[in-house]
């Protein structure tokens, strides 16, 4: 079992590789020039004398070299020379971009952000403290109602109609118009103004904890339904559709011949069977979220992982695009993992197989 | 409960009508004697609700935006566009997934086995075609490499050392491509590659299809898996067909329902991501028209519900049309 776990992690490790690699010399290899003007307005007051275009380009040397971009990109780069016959390799050895990224990250540096000069560790964790709870209580609520609700739908067929065409018709809708048809619904002056539209309103100012954590929730409200509205819909239709064939096998006859109530056939014996291929999903659910995530955030002004990703993207920050892929991609590929240990934890059959 | 037959080609009909109609807006969108062009403000009826015949002439009939841009000629033009995007990107990807994922499920990791004189001079084969497309063009190197390939394909069926056979891991490499793409939730990882290229409509659409075949490589790998054991493949193979007619004329027919079906659902889920986009303002340049972008105004102006309504009914319509000719219904068995 751990030996497995093992392996699971160390294979994990050049896919990960792979992902940043490509981020990486992606974004590495476009023209900074607006990046570079947008540092350099802030940097020279331009306003109160003009400078010489000498004293511009050092100024922009100065700020390549501050961030790095004046070494190399990768080991190696290919010059197209004019006069001789073919291409020049150039060796640029370990002075490089690409290198030095990996160095510091290995030594647990994830460089400053270009924007404000941050650690992006830092970054980071205050995007985490947002987007964790958040995430975090979306996944537990979809869990949860979808396995309320195929159970419910187990007995009330002509709710299973309804809802499954209800549930059916949300699922094509993108997660971004579910979000605003809900926020300008329910958080709208000019409509209903029940939520709070944006933000965590002010909950470090309340008197007591519960206060406010009963804020902090209050605020939390349009965007976990948003989430869960649109996770719901696979949830239930792929567990709705497995119950309903466990619940044409003959053990369930069996367990129903002997008398007991179908209740306790479905909660004992279909149920346990029925979530096999529902793992994965529940497994994929809290990665999956975090790319919701960047939309909700984005509408509903949280300052989170998805809206850092956004921003950082809009904005080309690289040191902060990077770090923030990295970390999704490890949290992905450690839930792919830990959804292969379930599979062997809670399914026999495969673990005599393999 | 099963749906009767009727009400199915009534649904269905219902659907390739709604379709044909937004395709035809979306053709003819350049045409259409619109009163407005969708670019235009007109900054004397800002975030005017839809049917105010009073207002203006000629009138906005579907209201206009905060910036005062004719509502009806945004919804056509944007019906363009998101076709524009998701339709061609859907044919690529599917494609691109169709052809690595029969050469992934239908070789296997074992079944492509090719003598080693051919590995190396397919190889060298490559690099030159990679050079000379590069543009690193240098006559020698060409030669070089060209002749060498040359010698080793004639040389190949008289040594013994180069008919040596070795397998291709086909599955293998296709599989860990696939695992690679799949590793980043996909709209982060549209995000990020959209974000780093320049804004324009052709480069959303190779971001998209180079992000999006795979479902259906994995789609078509597991349908071919199960198909090339059938007795009927056998068959083909005893009366002396080749792999690959095999595979062109016999396989993939059979194996490819899937992919076919699921076809009009990636069409929704990348019109879906187009808009998406377009909503956080990412992969097309700002004056292109689309629904996302005309959603996204509505921040301006939080009491034009217009704003969400008609765009957002617009992809409900197409969305369901399209699910609908996929033939996925809600399962109430």
């Amino acid at each position: 079992m751990l030996r497995f776990l093992l392996i699971r992690l160390l294979r994990l490790i050049p896919t990960a590789w792979g992902i940043v690699s490509v981020v990486f010399i992606l974004s590495r290899t476009l023209p900074t020039d607006q990046l570079l003007a947008q540092v350099l307005g802030e940097q020279l007051d331009v306003g109160s004398r003009t400078i010489t275009p000498a004293e511009r380009q050092a100024a922009e040397q100065a700020v390549r070299h501050r961030l790095g971009l004046d070494e190399p990109i990768f080991y190696f780069s290919i010059q197209r020379a004019s006069t001789s016959v073919g291409p020049q390799w150039h060796w640029n050895g370990l002075q490089n971009q690409y290198h030095r990224w990996w160095r510091d990250l290995l030594r647990g540096e994830l460089g400053r952000s270009y924007r404000d000069n941050s650690p992006v560790a830092q970054v980071l964790a205050e995007a985490l403290r947002c987007t964790l709870p958040l995430t975090l209580l979306a996944a537990a609520l979809a869990v949860g109602l979808s396995l309320w609700l195929a159970l419910w739908m187990t007995q009330h067929p002509r709710g299973r109609t309804f809802l499954l065409t209800a549930l059916y018709s949300l699922d094509t809708l993108p997660l971004f118009v579910v979000a605003l048809v809900l926020l300008y619904s329910l958080a709208n002056p000019d409509a209903l103004a029940l939520f709070p539209a944006y933000g965590f309103g002010s909950y470090e100012l309340a008197d007591s904890w519960p206060e406010a954590v009963g804020i902090y929730l209050y605020h939390l409200v349009l965007p976990i339904l948003s989430l869960v509205l649109i996770t719901l819909p696979g949830l239930i239709a792929q567990l709705d559709a497995s119950l309903q064939q466990e619940l044409q096998t003959a053990y369930v006859i069996t367990a129903k011949a002997k008398g007991l109530a179908f209740w306790q056939v479905v909660r004992h014996h279909a149920l346990r069977n029925a979530l096999l291929p529902v793992v994965t999903l529940f497994t994929d659910l809290l990665p999956a979220l975090v790319a919701g995530a960047v939309i909700v955030e984005v509408i509903f002004a949280l300052p989170g992982m998805g809206r850092l990703l956004a921003d950082a993207a809009a904005t080309r920050d690289y040191p902060v695009l990077q770090a923030g892929v990295l970390l999704i991609t490890l949290v992905r590929l450690l839930s792919h993992s830990i959804a292969d240990s379930l599979y062997l934890r809670i399914d026999p059959r495969i673990r005599s197989s393999s | 409960m099963n749906t009767p037959l009727r009400t199915t080609n009534r649904r269905r009909l219902l659907a390739s009508a709604w379709l044909s109609f937004v395709l035809l807006l979306a053709l003819l969108a350049a045409w259409l004697p619109l009163p407005y062009a969708p670019a235009t403000t007109d900054l004397a009826h800002v975030a005017e609700p839809p049917l105010q015949t009073a207002a203006a002439y000629p009138h906005h009939w579907l209201g206009t935006d905060p910036f005062g841009r004719d509502l009806l000629a945004n919804l056509i033009f944007g019906a363009r566009t998101a076709l524009l995007v998701s339709v061609p990107a859907a044919l690529f990807s599917t494609g691109l997934g169709l052809m690595l994922g029969s050469f992934a499920g239908f070789w296997g990791d074992t079944n492509l086995r090719v003598a080693l004189g051919y590995w190396l001079a397919s190889g060298s084969a490559l690099l030159a075609a990679f050079l000379s497309f590069a543009g690193f063009w240098s006559t020698t190197a060409f030669l070089l490499l060209s002749g060498f390939t040359l010698v080793i394909v004639l040389a190949t069926p008289r040594l013994r050392l180069l008919r040596h056979l070795a397998a291709f891991p086909a599955d293998r490499l296709v599989m860990s491509a696939v695992a690679l793409l799949e590793s980043i939730p996909r709209l982060v990882l549209v995000l990020v590659m959209a974000a780093v290229q320049e804004a324009s409509v052709f480069n959303l659409l190779l971001v998209l299809s180079f992000t999006y075949w795979t479902g259906p490589a994995r789609l078509i790998r597991a349908d071919l898996q199960r198909v090339k054991h059938l007795p009927y493949i056998e068959a083909a193979r005893a009366a002396g067909l080749s792999d690959f007619s095999v595979l062109l004329r016999h396989a993939l027919p059979n194996a490819s329902r899937g992919v076919r079906t699921a076809f009009p659902l990636s069409i929704a889920a990348l019109i879906g991501l187009e808009t998406t986009l377009s909503f956080l303002g990412i992969g097309l340049p700002a004056e292109t028209a689309s629904w996302g972008r005309l959603m996204a105004t509505v921040r301006l102006e939080p009491a034009a519900w217009w704003l969400i309504a008609e765009p957002g009914l617009l992809l409900l319509g197409t969305m369901l049309a399209l699910r609908q000719l996929a033939g996925t219904r809600p399962t109430t068995v």
